[in-house]
């Protein structure tokens, strides 16, 4: 099975009755409780809901990067479901960008090096990634600090660099987790601007799980989440009433 | 991505030293104690090196270079009448008493080299003729004796001056360099019958003889026949030394304390290494669980741990070696403490190094394979 995405319509993600459970017998938690989800390609879709729903291991599943128990997971028209570990990690290297609520930049490494790696991990040469990621980082206002180390910068400023680092290679899904939790109101504002700015790529899809309800007017769409299932799907864009 | 591994390694500072620091003291103690010992072991087949022959025929019961049992003064003949033997000549080699210009005494290796042929004579004469040693009461010092015996003079002993030994003047007629012998005995060398005339009278005089096989006869051969005709025992060199070398190992607790350092060298490096590196990676999991999310593999991930643990391998080994270099110049130029550095020492030294750096590298190479790379998720 390949793990190229073949041409598919709109969807950019297709997850059909996947469930999760983690542990066994009287600790057992179900994390996923046969989830139903799609993403479409060019939207900013959130996920939210209280801690513990099971957004974050929705987020996981979706990226690659946790197995799942049952059910069936279509990325791009690839059904990782049916891939072999190995091929799992090299679609996840070539289409799948990340960002961490704590950034996880590498402090010993400079800014530019940290974008680089992506890049780095699919193969490309240092000197051809570090012309890519000197580009991203003038589209994200960073263009003078490549050459610091991220523990010099403001969270906003680490939070930007993470961005770079997942657009670096072009992927077609970026996976947020929690990405303006740690930054103020004006600052997160900004990470979601250029977030949105990212998912305005008609092939692309960039899923954010988060809990800041300041950020959810930057979404596409909203999917709401409950005891491992998805509650509700707002499609309006703008102001979300969630108080139900 | 190998450059990015060496950065994330250097850029932890105080652990990229701790590491090094570890290797280097593992490789120092290692080599330099190794080398110590071989010194040592070296010292212990002195009489070999400083008198030279390809045939040492002694007692029967002589089992090593340093406890000879002496002969009969007519067994030199006996060797001499044996087929296979080009020549015998007779050494005598006791530790004699030396009195020193203060009224002390030092112990000195006193070797009597036959009269004629002066064969087992010094490896390097520095200074005077050897056959001036024939004259009356006239010995050949090494430089450790100059040292020694000067004790409580107001300049060196030179050539022409004298002391006493056994109650005897001694007139040194040449300076010479000698290997250095186990106990630390500076060598005094004179003729045979000038060092009965030194030494005690005992029933038995005769320490050893040096032989030569005839042409034709190979060194085993002659040696089976001396021992054959004359019911001696007759050590080629080769085997007289190895010989000593066992002797030491089997009757000594000298192996055994050496080793046992040497031991701690590669636990304390083991330890001090493998600790640090767990402790790098473990710092470092939620990046490599990152890493891991991004696409990098198990095997870029061994490959970037093992070239960093290799890589203070080498800066750690590299340092050692070089203090142990100049603690060997510094042992050599002085004599003392013994030290030898084959060439196989450095190479057992390094594989013992890169076999702490790979054991080390093995405890952080399990505990990332094992991470998930859904651990950049968890709070």
């Amino acid at each position: 099975m390949s793990a190229t995405p073949t041409n598919s319509p709109a969807l950019a993600v297709h997850v059909r009755g996947v469930s999760k459970t983690f542990g066994t017998g009287e600790t057992a938690v179900t994390a996923l409780n046969g989830v139903d989800f799609t993403a479409r390609q060019g939207e900013l879709l959130m996920i939210v809901g209280p801690s513990g729903c099971g957004k974050t291991t929705l987020l996981s599943v979706i990226a690659g990067t946790l197995n799942f128990d049952c059910g069936e997971l279509d990325v791009f028209g690839s059904p990782l479901h049916r891939l072999k570990p190995r091929e799992i990690t090299e679609f996840r290297k070539r289409h799948v960008g990340f960002i961490f609520q704590a950034f996880n930049l590498i402090p010993t490494l400079t800014c530019i090096e940290n974008i680089c790696v992506p890049l780095l991990i699919g193969g490309v040469s240092r000197r051809v990634a570090e012309r890519k990621a000197l580009a991203l980082l003038d589209e994200v206002g960073l263009g003078a600090r490549g050459h610091e180390r991220p523990t010099n910068l403001s969270g906003g400023q680490q939070q930007r660099i993470a961005i770079a680092r997942a657009l670096v290679h072009e992927p077609r899904l970026i996976i947020c987790d929690e990405p303006t939790s740690a930054l103020d109101k004006d600052t997160g504002a900004h990470i979601m601007d250029l977030l949105r700015t990212a998912a305005r790529n008609p092939n692309r899809c960039v899923i954010v799980v988060t809990h800041d309800s300041r950020v959810f007017k930057y979404a596409d769409r909203l999917t709401e989440m409950e005891d491992g299932r998805v509650q509700r799907v707002h499609d309006q864009g703008g102001n979300y009433d969630l108080s139900e | 991505m190998y450059h990015l591994a060496l950065k994330m390694l250097l850029g932890d500072r105080a652990k990229y030293l701790m590491l090094v620091g570890g290797l280097t003291f593992a490789t120092m103690l290692m080599t330099q104690q190794c080398g110590v010992f071989f010194g040592l072991l070296k010292w212990t087949t002195s009489h070999l090196s400083n008198m030279r022959a390809k045939l040492w025929v002694v007692d029967r019961k002589v089992e090593q270079a340093n406890e000879l049992k002496a002969l009969r003064d007519t067994d030199v003949n006996r060797v001499r009448t044996v087929p296979g033997v080009a020549w015998a000549v007779p050494v005598y080699v006791t530790v004699q008493s030396a009195k020193l210009a203060d009224g002390n005494f030092k112990p000195v290796m006193l070797v009597g080299l036959d009269n004629a042929t002066l064969i087992g004579q010094p490896p390097v004469l520095l200074r005077g003729k050897l056959e001036s040693v024939r004259l009356p009461n006239s010995v050949i010092v090494d430089e450790l004796a100059v040292r020694r015996l000067s004790s409580g003079r107001a300049k060196p002993l030179d050539l022409g001056d004298t002391f006493e030994l056994n109650d005897k003047e001694a007139r040194i007629v040449g300076i010479c360099r000698a290997d250095k012998h186990f106990f630390g005995y500076p060598y005094v060398y004179s003729t045979y019958t000038q060092a009965l005339q030194f030494a005690p009278k005992q029933r038995k005089m005769l320490s050893l003889i040096l032989a030569e096989p005839a042409p034709g006869w190979s060194l085993d051969d002659a040696a089976a026949a001396i021992e054959a005709a004359t019911g001696m025992k007759a050590y080629t060199e080769e085997k007289f030394f190895w010989a000593t070398i066992w002797w030491y190992f089997k009757n000594t607790g000298i192996p055994i304390a050496f080793i046992s350092t040497i031991a701690l060298g590669f636990i304390v490096g083991m330890v001090i290494s493998g600790q640090t590196f767990y402790a790098f990676v473990h710092e470092n999991l939620r990046h490599l669980g990152a890493l891991k999310a991004m696409g990098a593999s198990n095997g870029l991930l061994v490959r970037m741990l093992l070239l960093q643990a290799f890589i203070v391998g080498f800066i750690g080994y590299g340092l050692g070696a070089l203090l142990v270099v100049g603690f060997g110049r510094t042992a050599v130029a002085r004599g003392e403490p013994p030290f030898m550095f084959p060439w196989q020492l450095p190479v057992a030294t390094f594989c013992l190094v890169m076999s702490i750096c790979a054991l080390s590298a093995v405890l952080g190479i399990r505990k990332v394979v094992k991470i998930e790379p859904a651990i950049v998720f968890r709070g």
